[in-house]
């Protein structure tokens, strides 16, 4: 336990997130020779312990002999305002050092609305914000995750950023690092050699145009021999890389706090606003047999009693129902359930919600994104009524009693008629759940209803978002016409969705706004309670910059877009294509059962799809 | 045939923060790992059969928690004790097991008393004592307590049942309390603070004893258990 933090443990809330050694934790020696890596997370212990990009990180750093890697969390408000009065720096739960003691600290970019706290944890822990104010006595600091895709607003704080999966390239920054170590090179120096890793990328080794009237004209390198594109890193093959069998077990209740294993990356349903979709491609299924054999290491070192198989869309895996069934069959006896994140209707039969309701009963939730047809084929989600219907009917007469529904406002080509659908499915669902439902208690439909944020390198990168007023005004017909006993209705504020708009599109002029906003006092951005409107509207203001522009504008096709040098593989030619396609209302089928939709992944990165029964 | 462990064990200083919630889920993931065939409740969400004493509170260490664990299949106290030891993240530790008796009554029906150890830094033994005496004259010390029903008013002075030997140490004040605890009547750890008036977030406490209290007389839970090894 730190020393200096544990006098102020009785005064906080959850003093546990603080405490440090839990079951698993790894405490190497500070051994001069050894890189010193710190595992940033910008949001709460609580949050940050269920990200498995993070658990895989901290096993293959720290099962190097050359190197260590140690665990940061942004402190609750309570608890910042106790460190600060009393002069305390952010510090890692390991050792409890300072964060600027290490090497690299690396940050993990899960959402737009973490970007804050991102910057007010460099300044918790006493490091200058910005790449350029950092000298040798400094560590690198770093990112990677989902929004590394448009890391350019937050391009002027990093020194590099990784892109795509960090299996393989974790290992060779490391071998880099200790290379230029052994030869004295200083920070300039290794800088100059991480950035021509495949995958890494240094913005300070590029600068940014704009043309008169302030539009971006792309990034011009200021230093030589640096690729004009950076493309991710994606692994060829998911069963040869190290998946984490040792979690470190948290005290305190946190998200996602079970045996977590991936059965696959990637999904190629293809729906048309989901970034997940287009830049975690292909689809690599991991080999049921590995899995098995990982979860059982893993409850053993853990202790869980829950199993959850993790990816982004778990039933479209090709072996679910055998493993599922498996799974049960093993580890039911002893009290270990099963769980299944992220199912589609289509997907997700019936027999596979009872297979796993004999253990535990987990909540439904079913994704139908728009209310009618004609939009769900506008956006790919190649979902139709009868599907629904034969789900939830069937889950209401196995005895399920409480189904959750999510839907997006906002989608191109909305109408009042497809926000009237989201209203006639939700009293559709009710009204089957009082038909069918066999549960001991009331159907109760839960509807979910967030705003579409157009994302880069999906076919909907160049679309306007709603204005907020339409989006008000969306949600206040929707509540009108959701308001009936057995139905909830929830949505998160149009501004939250507003901001992570202007960032997920925005460019290197937005960093100003971001170091303005932590000085406003924003952080925790998406916690509905902290999140300040007010003071984001005074740093967009302070810095001159038009949120509107960024977030509600339709780009031109032939624009440049600030984030067309970060690449996943995908063809622009494939997302315009998409786009037209989405106009036209017709969808495209999934590649790992029909044909290639050309999307460029496969060719451009080399690397193709992986099927855990063999076949594609 | 199956058997129910009762045991006793310590919280340590660097576990002292878990909430009462979170010391359940440790020790029964803890269980889990040893492999130990626990028994489970019926239905569609099948818990393991395991109880325990009263909450600890947050920040208090401990060496008299108490849990009672029902197995499938007889299992030596010892071994039990061995076993979970080495699956018990740092700062849990098992200090006695036995086999119970069928019809023991649980922990949190016989329970009534605690006695706390309590570290004052900066507190003086005269300003104790004289706190002690005075609380010795009087039958009542109203309080309000927040509860989930709302504030509801309690006189705390019936709760704190003794305070024992008062002795400077280092630059600060030890003492000894049994106050009740439980059902009929339970002294929080914010309240002793009030009671004696020691600020207590900053003071070190442990609990040293959970009692069953017949009258003049005290038994420790553990002593229910007869030893069949």
């Amino acid at each position: 336990m730190d020393k200096r933090l544990e006098p102020l443990l009785p005064y906080v809330q959850k003093p546990a997130r603080y405490t440090n050694g839990e079951l698993n934790a790894v405490h190497k020696e500070w051994a001069d020779q050894i890189t010193k890596v710190a595992l940033a997370f910008p949001d709460i212990y609580d949050v940050g312990m269920g990200n498995l990009g993070f658990k895989i990180l901290y096993e293959i750093i720290n099962a190097r002999p050359d190197a260590l890697a140690e665990r940061a969390y942004a402190p609750w408000l309570d608890m910042q305002q106790l460190m600060e009065e009393r002069g305390i720096p952010l510090t890692v739960l390991e050792s409890g050092r300072d964060l600027v003691e290490f090497d690299f600290v690396g940050f993990t970019l899960q959402h737009e609305l973490s970007h804050t706290n991102i910057i007010k944890m460099m300044d918790l822990a006493g490091i200058p914000r910005f790449s350029h104010e950092r000298g040798e006595e400094h560590p690198f600091i770093i990112a990677g995750g989902p929004c590394a895709y448009n890391v350019e607003p937050l391009a002027d704080f990093f020194d590099f950023v990784v892109l795509g999966e960090g299996e393989e390239v974790i290992n060779e920054i490391l071998d880099l690092y200790a290379a230029s170590r052994k030869s004295k090179g200083d920070k300039a120096d290794f800088l100059r050699k991480v950035a021509r890793l495949e995958g890494v990328y240094v913005p300070s080794f590029y600068t940014p145009v704009y043309t008169d009237d302030g539009m971006y004209a792309g990034l011009e390198p200021v230093e030589e021999g640096v690729p004009s594109k950076i493309r991710k890193r994606v692994l060829a093959d998911m069963n040869t890389v190290p998946i984490p069998e040792e979690f470190v077990v948290p005290y305190v209740d946190a998200v996602h706090d079970r045996a977590m294993v991936e059965i696959m990356r990637g999904c190629s349903r293809g729906c048309r606003f989901c970034q997940a979709g287009m830049i975690y491609r292909p689809v690599r299924e991991r080999d049921p047999e590995l899995l098995k054999e990982t979860l059982r290491k893993l409850v053993a070192a853990t202790g869980y009693d829950e199993i959850s198989l993790s990816s982004l869309s778990s039933g479209d895996y090709s072996q679910i129902g055998t493993l599922v069934t498996d799974l049960i069959a093993e580890f039911g006896p002893c009290g270990v359930g099963v769980s299944l994140p992220s199912l589609r209707l289509d997907s997700f039969g019936v027999e596979l919600a009872e297979e796993i309701q004999k253990t535990r009963k987990t909540g439904l939730t079913f994704a139908p994104e728009a209310g009618t047809q004609r939009l769900r084929d506008v956006i790919n989600k190649n979902v139709s009524d009868e599907d629904l219907k034969q789900v939830v009917q069937g889950a209401f007469s196995a005895g399920w009693y409480s189904i959750k529904l999510y839907f997006m406002i906002g989608l191109p080509t909305e109408t009042e008629e497809d926000l009237d659908g989201i209203a006639r499915l939700a009293h559709q669902v009710l009204q089957w759940g009082r038909k069918y439902g066999t549960g001991q208690r009331l159907p109760q439909v839960s509807v979910s209803v967030s705003s579409f944020v157009p994302k880069p390198h999906t076919p909907f990168q160049w679309m306007g978002q709603n204005t907020m007023e339409e989006l008000r005004e969306k949600q206040k017909y929707l509540k009108k016409a959701l308001r009936h006993p057995g139905i909830r209705f929830n949505y998160p504020r149009v501004e939250e969705s507003f901001v992570e708009a202007v960032f997920a599109r925005g460019d290197r002029r937005l960093g100003p706004v971001l170091a303005r906003a932590v000085d406003l006092g924003c952080q925790f951005d998406s916690w509905t309670d902290c999140f300040q409107f007010e003071l984001w509207m005074q740093a967009f203001s302070d810095c001159g910059i038009d949120p509107h522009w960024y977030a509600q504008r339709t780009r031109e096709f032939g624009e440049t877009l600030p984030w067309d040098h970060l690449d996943p593989g995908l063809e622009k030619e494939f997302l315009l294509y998409e786009w037209q396609r989405a106009l036209r209302g017709e969808p495209t089928p999934d590649c790992r059962w029909d044909y290639c939709s050309d999307c460029g992944v496969c060719p451009n990165l080399l690397v193709d799809i992986a099927l855990a029964g063999g076949e594609a | 045939m199956g058997s129910i462990i009762r045991f006793r064990f310590s919280v340590g200083s660097e576990v002292r923060f878990l909430s009462h919630l979170d010391l359940l889920r440790t020790l029964e993931r803890a269980l889990r790992r040893t492999g130990l065939p626990i028994a489970h409740t019926e239905g569609f969400n099948p818990r393991p059969k395991m109880s325990f004493g009263f909450a600890l509170p947050v920040g208090v260490m401990s060496w008299a928690e108490y849990g009672d664990f029902e197995f499938n299949e007889k299992v030596s106290p010892h071994a039990f004790e061995t076993l979970y030891n080495e699956h018990l993240p740092q700062g849990f530790r098992v200090l006695a097991a036995e086999t119970l008796p069928e019809g023991t009554p649980a922990l949190m029906s016989v329970i009534n008393a605690a006695r706390y150890q309590i570290y004052i830094p900066g507190g003086s033994a005269a300003e104790v004592k004289e706190r002690v005496d005075w609380l010795k004259q009087v039958d009542t010390f109203v309080i309000e307590r927040q509860t989930k029903k709302g504030v509801r008013k309690v006189n705390l002075r019936p709760l704190l049942l003794e305070v024992g030997p008062i002795s400077p140490v280092g630059g600060g004040v030890e003492i000894t309390t049994l106050s009740s605890l439980g059902k009929q009547g339970n002294l929080r750890i914010d309240e002793l603070g009030q009671l004696l008036d020691f600020p207590y977030r900053d003071a070190v406490i442990t609990r040293t004893a959970q009692l069953i209290m017949d009258g003049e007389e005290f038994r420790e839970p553990m002593e229910i258990g007869v030893r069949d090894e």
